[in-house]
């Protein structure tokens, strides 16, 4: 029964690091770049969320579409001025762009807000349905539905508004796409700030059982990286089904490993899967 | 010539160094520290620089290194100096053991799974208490100064042997990119496919290539826990404080030269004490927002890195000395 639990709070975890690790993933569909600072924006989502529920008492769900649009503006910005002039420099001039903003992010929020933990209260916190046997714990289920219903979004948005449609021709051919008449610096701006705007959304919907402090990022860094790789980098269909797999490798590993080991055992599996499949479980189409 | 006549003059300025800074002060340690980073970036150009594997998991083999000579010298009384050999064959077992899962990988593919490979040895570190101490970290214990014993009452002689390991990876670094490894390391660079075609041993190149890094990686590991004489497992195996200072260092300064992870280190290691020295009593985090705003500011100003702004005053000096 313990595995079917573990396997259930696996998957309800898991459906949040999708959400969180699609973000990558589209930047690296869309533009080719790997962005290390992306864990950082899940850092001001939650950040963001924190400071609404301190000061306007706004519970975390609800706070989590303003989380998404602080981390887009920001993304914005970081895109149009940054990222924007390194497009064709070389990969490792991309690479190290990129953790400089994760160190200005990580830095300037300890600046900021100090290095204490932060959490919030909520009702539902401890609460849990049973379900037969099983346990479903309420504010994972809450992430987890928040994440779903994010995810419904974003599908949509791809597959049936003009932008999603512009953006997927972008990513496909750049050039193709200039001489349809796409703005593709544009679309590479929308794209980085979706991204960044859909981590930090999930940085919202986790804290109320996530404490929030400036090095809480770093946590998630090489997990984010575990999903998007298990899934195929670029693939958005494929961070779905990478998130669900590291919630449930991660829940199942704790039962049968101390919890120091929780980590190793994601990492294992991350170099096994670059080395066996190094495009990914579901395949190399994006 | 350029290269040779710049080098000479660098490692004489080196060599200089240690004798102008006081030997009890600070930045002699900061100096040692320095040249430490610089022939470790060296080290990481083998692989990073010749064959544009980027490894982020550098911290694995110093790491190996730091803790073998300890352990070594803690539980059996061994020399560092012993022990150095020893953490080199290990950490070039390591490079070989992890070379086989990801050498067929490329760019990013790479990058990740080497960082995570330093990730996975950081928890063993913690996790492996009986043997590292776990989180608690190691002590190097303090023997009367004796030379082979790797034992000295100052820093200054840290500063040299820094600079033997640094010249002597150079040179190891200078003669890979000369040989025929080196043209087939940058075969590889341009066009693994095309390197197979013509002959190239892809596979076996980029395995040479790995342990000769991963090995001297680990020996320097050992010189570093000799003059830090504390450190734990998130020191030695961290992605930030090593690995990812590594690859920046080689990066920053000029991937692939033998001068770019010279100028590198001695950007951004004295760089970060002197914002330490300046910042951190005012704010926590304001030093290292500073190095962060920085690197962005050198990324953004040089992609290529800092070789390339003498390569351009080299350019101009030729120019004007013959019209």
């Amino acid at each position: 029964m313990s595995l079917i639990q573990a396997i259930l709070d696996g998957l309800l975890i898991g459906g949040v690091y999708a959400v969180i690790s699609i973000g990558l993933t589209l930047v690296y569909g869309v533009m080719g770049i790997v962005n290390f600072a992306q864990a950082e924006f899940l850092t001001i989502g939650m950040f963001v969320a924190w400071f609404a529920w301190a000061f306007l008492g706004l519970d975390p769900v609800l706070a989590a579409p303003l989380s998404f649009a602080v981390a887009f503006a920001i993304g914005w910005v970081v895109q149009g001025q940054l990222i924007a002039r390194v497009l064709s420099a070389p990969s490792v001039a991309q690479i190290f762009l990129t953790v400089g903003i994760l160190i200005v992010i990580e830095n300037g929020s300890l600046l900021l807000f100090g290095s204490q933990f932060r959490s919030v209260t909520t009702s539902y916190q401890t609460e849990s349905l049973s379900v037969g046997p099983l346990f479903i714990s309420v504010p994972y289920l809450i992430a987890f539905s928040m994440s779903l219903a994010c995810g419904v979004a974003l599908w949509w948005f791809m597959r049936a508004s003009w932008f999603g449609r512009a953006m997927r021709a972008t990513a496909q051919n750049p050039a193709a796409a200039r001489l349809m008449g796409i703005d593709t610096a544009l679309m590479y701006k929308m794209a980085f700030a979706l991204g960044v705007g859909l981590t930090a959304f999930g940085g919202a919907v986790i804290l109320p059982y996530v404490t929030v402090f400036p090095g809480v990022g770093g946590q998630f860094v090489v997990l984010m990286f575990t999903v998007v790789v298990l899934g195929g980098l670029g693939s958005v269909a494929g961070a779905v089904v990478g998130g669900l797999a590291v919630g449930v490798i991660q829940s199942l590993s704790s039962l049968f490993f101390p919890i120091q080991l929780q980590n190793l055992v994601l990492f294992v599996v991350f170099i096994l899967v670059l080395a066996v499949r190094p495009q990914g479980l579901v395949g190399a189409s994006r | 010539m350029k290269g040779r006549i710049a080098l000479g003059i660098l490692i004489a300025a080196m060599a200089l160094m240690p004798l102008l800074l006081d030997p009890r002060g600070y930045w002699i340690r900061v100096l040692a520290i320095t040249l430490l980073f610089a022939a470790m970036a060296q080290a990481w150009n083998i692989v990073g620089g010749l064959a544009n594997q980027i490894s982020l998991g550098h911290a694995a083999f110093f790491g190996i290194g730091a803790y073998t000579s300890t352990v070594l010298l803690l539980k059996f009384g061994i020399s560092p100096w012993l022990g150095m050999f020893a953490g080199g064959v290990l950490g070039g077992l390591a490079a070989f053991i992890i070379a086989i899962p990801t050498m067929r990988l490329q760019g990013h593919y790479f990058a990740l799974a080497t960082l995570a490979f330093g990730e996975v040895m950081r928890v063993i570190a913690n996790v492996w208490t009986s043997l590292t101490g776990g989180p608690g970290g190691l002590s190097v214990p303090f023997t009367a100064p004796d030379f082979f014993a790797f034992s000295f009452k100052l820093l200054r002689p840290h500063a040299y042997i820094a600079l033997a390991a640094l010249v002597i990876v150079t040179a190891i670094f200078e003669g890979i990119r000369r040989s025929a490894m080196g043209y087939r390391l940058r075969a590889i660079r341009q066009n693994p496919a095309a390197a197979e075609v013509i002959g190239v041993d892809t596979t076996r190149v980029k395995l040479q290539a790995a342990v000769i890094s991963g090995a001297l990686t680990a020996m320097l590991g050992t010189l570093y826990a000799q003059v830090a004489v504390f450190f734990d497992p998130d020191t030695v195996f961290g992605i930030a404080g090593i690995s990812i200072r590594i690859a920046l260092i080689a990066i920053l300064g000029g991937v692939g030269t033998a001068a770019g992870p010279i100028l590198g280190a001695f950007f951004i290691i004295p760089l970060e004490e002197i914002m330490n020295d300046l910042l951190s009593s005012r704010a926590a985090g304001l030093s290292q927002l500073a190095f962060g705003v920085i690197l962005i500011a050198v990324i953004l100003w040089r992609p290529r890195g800092f070789i390339t702004v003498f390569d351009q005053l080299w350019a101009r000096w030729s120019r004007m000395r013959s019209p």
